[in-house]
């Protein structure tokens, strides 16, 4: 017989017990998985963004925590591509609309100028860009296109307004998958905010952080009022961005805290039982340590089941949650790694403080004690 | 100390144990020896005091006063855990069978403290349980074997690693008188085979005649040994 048997039938000897703290532990990690993965490929999708376009820094309105509720003349953009360091400008309102008869609640529109260096980084499927002089046209992110059942040359309604839908776009960011373009002028009118755009994006000479830096003073000096970002840097400070994380971090570690409690109260009244014949193990010669090894191993082995099921649970949930038209938009199904490597130690380590002081009351049992124990 | 036949694998001077929950003086002054190759039984009406001593003796408890030499050798300075595992093996009277594992498993779990892989284990087990006479049942759990069965694998567990003494407490106490008869030879055919040293704790008289030695307690006192 191997130890490992013996830890393995231990846990099989109460197979509701340990498989219902496996469930418990498997839906904390499912939850982490879940939770921490939608915001790690919200982050990623928003850095994809950026790269793609070759966008190195972002301005806003000084004061700003996001694009959303800032404001900024567009007339800046020409003073800007006069900076040294700038190659090019481009304007951007963004604004959100909803589409209630196919209960999308919150798209994002982004107004974009015909020949921006926004509209890099984005391949049309059907149709065609944006072209000076389009005014009723507008471009439909793939996700989009599809949630609303739209394809080139059809008609669409936004905001109450009629238009075409000229063309139908993939983007490397699930946002603008699930996104809708309108010509920037068009979305200022419907707005009522002419000439003017939430941010300014700029894509500059050199990438080097170093140069970066040097550019964003010199721009700020010039133009009163702005913060220009290194793009990176504008991402990760994004309130929602960071908002995102802080609560899925936060519930996940809840979920993940309750899961260690299971665990605990399970192996406390599996030792409990237990102490007689855990002062059998001792009376035959068993050291301390090989106690807690047993008792660990058996919470080891209930969390790594506990694991691969919350493994699975995520994968179903997350397939769960594209059957809603308005998270398909903006939510990435696929669970990026790290994030499963770091669920999966974060299971193991809590089970293992769940085990640990049950563990070490088993090794702490006296054997004449334990052997009264009725 | 002289070697040799006869020198005490046991002594045993001024044992006293107290416990203060329900406040019991369970030994009061019990000095004793056992020689090497002994069969002792230890007799005496409930509560006297019987467990307890084995318990001292086999080192799973220590004495508030006195002390208890192995071959010599203080208790009290001794490895316990590698004493357990290697020099002295237990028997008590409910078996304290593991009731996940086979017979055959349970023979082998003190074995997980010896130098044996896995595949010597195995078979060392079903060796130890062909001894005891129940090569047949090796793969049975314990609910499966009859009280007697079980008995004889708790004895096979007790000689996994090979101990020079054995210590039961009340071994043939939940036992039938045929099933006490077959334990009572199994472990007078061990003691010729293995010249092992037994110290058992028992009510029965027959268990105390086959012995060479009796140790009578009352109240925590020898009695009498005769
Ligand atoms: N851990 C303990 N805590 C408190 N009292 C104990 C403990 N162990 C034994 N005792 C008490 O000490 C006395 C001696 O107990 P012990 O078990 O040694 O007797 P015994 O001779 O083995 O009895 P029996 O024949 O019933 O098994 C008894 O009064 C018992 O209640
Ligand atoms: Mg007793």
């Amino acid at each position: 017989m191997r130890f490992i048997t013996l830890i393995t039938k231990n846990v099989i000897h109460r197979p509701m017990r340990s498989a219902l703290t496996a469930l418990g532990l498997s839906v904390a990690i499912a939850a982490v998985i879940v939770l921490v993965g939608i915001s790690w490929n919200f982050e990623r999708s928003f850095l994809a963004i950026y790269r793609s376009k070759g966008i190195d820094m972002v301005i806003v309105h000084a004061g700003s925590s996001n694009q959303l509720s800032s404001s900024l003349e567009v007339g800046m953009v020409d003073r800007l591509r006069r900076i040294e360091g700038v190659a090019d400008a481009a304007p951007t309102l963004v604004d959100t609309v909803a589409f209630e008869d196919q209960n999308l609640a919150s798209v994002l529109v982004d107004g974009w100028e015909p020949d921006s260096l926004l509209f890099k980084g984005i391949r049309m499927l059907s149709g065609r860009p944006l072209r000076r002089g389009d005014d009723r046209s507008v471009l439909l992110g793939r996700v989009l296109a599809l949630n609303l059942d739209k394809k080139a040359d059809d008609p669409i309604q936004v905001s109450g307004e009629s238009f075409r839908v000229v063309g139908v776009f993939e983007s490397d960011s699930l946002f603008e998958n699930g996104a809708l373009v309108l010509p920037l002028t068009v979305l200022q009118k419907m707005m009522g905010r002419e000439g003017q755009a939430t941010g300014i994006v700029i894509s500059a000479t050199s990438s080097d952080p170093a140069f970066l830096d040097s550019l964003r003073r010199r721009i700020e000096s010039q133009i009163p009022g702005v913060a220009a970002t290194p793009a990176r840097d504008y991402v990760v400070a994004d309130t929602q961005i960071r908002l995102a994380k802080a609560m899925s971090w936060t519930t996940g570690l809840i979920a993940m805290v309750m899961g260690a409690l299971g665990m605990l109260n399970t192996m406390l009244m599996s030792i409990f039982e237990r102490t007689r014949e855990i002062g059998i193990l001792r009376a035959v010669g068993w050291r301390r340590h090989r106690v807690l090894v047993l008792v660990l191993g058996e919470a080891l082995v209930i969390a790594t089941a506990g694991t691969l099921i919350g493994g699975v649970l995520a994968a179903v949930g997350m397939q769960a949650l594209m059957l809603s038209p308005t998270a398909r938009g903006f939510i990435d199904p696929n669970i990026p790694i790290e994030v499963l490597g770091l669920a999966l130690a974060m299971g193991i380590g809590l089970s293992l403080l769940g085990g640990l002081y049950p563990a070490a009351r088993a090794a702490a049992l006296d054997p004449t004690e334990a052997l009264r124990h009725e | 100390m002289s070697d040799g036949n006869g020198a005490p694998i046991l002594r045993a001077e001024g044992l006293v144990k107290y416990y203060p929950d329900g406040n019991v003086q369970a030994l009061r002054g019990v000095s004793l020896e056992v020689r090497d190759g002994e069969f002792v039984a230890i007799t005496g009406p409930s509560g006297c005091g019987k467990s307890t001593l084995l318990h001292l003796l086999g080192g799973l408890d220590r004495p508030d006063s006195g002390e208890v030499w192995f071959r010599g050798a203080s208790m009290a300075r001794l490895d316990l855990d590698a004493f357990h595992a290697r020099r002295i093996g237990f028997v008590f009277q409910s078996f304290y069978l593991l009731p996940t594992l086979t017979a055959a498993e349970n023979v082998q779990i003190p074995m997980f403290e010896g130098p044996w892989p896995r595949p010597e284990r195995a078979r060392r087990a079903s060796d130890l349980l062909a001894e005891v006479g129940l090569s047949h049942r090796a793969g049975q759990r314990p609910t499966r074997l009859s009280v007697g069965e079980r008995q004889r694998v708790a004895i096979a567990r007790a000689l996994a690693n090979e101990p020079e003494l054995l210590l039961a407490d009340e071994p043939t106490g939940n036992l039938d008188s045929a099933s006490q008869e077959e334990i009572l030879r199994l472990l007078g055919q061990l003691r010729d085979r293995r010249r092992i040293t037994l110290v058992i704790v028992t009510h029965s008289e027959e268990v105390a005649r086959a012995a060479d030695r009796r140790i009578a307690i009352k109240d925590g006192r020898i009695l009498a040994t005769e």
